[in-house]
């Protein structure tokens, strides 16, 4: 997994490119924790090279959608490939998540 | 169409098991989200397996067999852990707003809802865990 970081107006985007699974999800929970710690908590993670995520994958993004909504923060996610957005749509994270079909949408 | 495939109770064999998927997949012509599935339902299920059903730290060998008959894939999972039916666990209830989400559980959700049949049983003091999907 790669994650590139680009400060746009007042959102930091995250770009995911790759698997999150059960080997390295810690990489993201470490890339998002840090940014939290920086105060940063207006956030869109780019899904478009996201091409495989498991639960404990699913479960980064729950914790921080949680951490982000405590602080009166934005999680956008945009970007996704359908096979991503199944998997969101199963695990009843559609509804609890803002996604957008493009970055521009998620920054507006 | 049949193929057996062997690790061993370590995380890091998840990706040596998704690794013999995706050469498994382009010999039997799957196509890439139905490839995707298999590896997400087996990577719940093995994590589940590798995290929970020893209790001892010796190495232990998990078997995954993946079969493709009349349109019917099926994907068994056996090891020789502790008896524990994974099923049995109680799915998030993805209604709940997002403050009261649980974090747990999504893994055998995702695979109840993935495949068309699950069934879990005890034989030979083994636990076996079978998937099917019609496609």
């Amino acid at each position: 997994m790669n994650i590139t970081k680009d400060k746009i107006g007042d959102f930091l985007v995250l770009s995911i490119d790759g698997r999150v699974d059960t080997n390295n999800f810690n990489e993201l929970e470490l890339v998002l924790n840090q940014v939290f710690e920086e105060g940063e908590f207006k956030i869109i993670l780019n899904c478009s090279k996201l091409n495989y995520i498991s639960s404990s994958g699913l479960r980064i993004f729950l914790t921080a959608l949680k951490k982000v909504n405590a602080r009166n923060g934005k999680l956008h996610l945009c970007s996704m490939q359908q096979v991503i957005k199944e998997i969101f749509d199963i695990s009843g994270f559609s509804t609890i998540f803002n996604i957008f079909d493009t970055q521009e949408e998620a920054l507006a | 169409m049949k193929e057996l495939i062997e690790i061993e109770n370590r995380v890091e064999e998840l990706a040596v098991l998704a690794g013999k998927i995706d050469e498994l997949a382009e010999k039997w012509s799957l196509s890439m989200p139905l490839t995707m599935n298999i590896n997400l339902v087996l990577e719940e299920a093995v994590s589940n397996v590798i995290f929970y059903a020893f209790n001892d730290p010796d190495k232990h060998l998990i078997q995954i067999s993946l079969s493709l008959e009349n349109k019917t894939l099926t994907l068994e999972i056996t090891d020789d852990g502790i008896s524990f039916n994974p099923l049995s666990r109680l799915a998030p209830d993805v209604s709940l707003p997002v403050e009261e989400r649980p974090i747990g559980g999504l893994g055998i959700l995702l695979i109840k809802k993935m495949m068309d049949q699950v069934s879990y049983s005890r034989v030979n003091n083994q636990n076996r865990l079978t998937l099917l999907k019609n496609i």
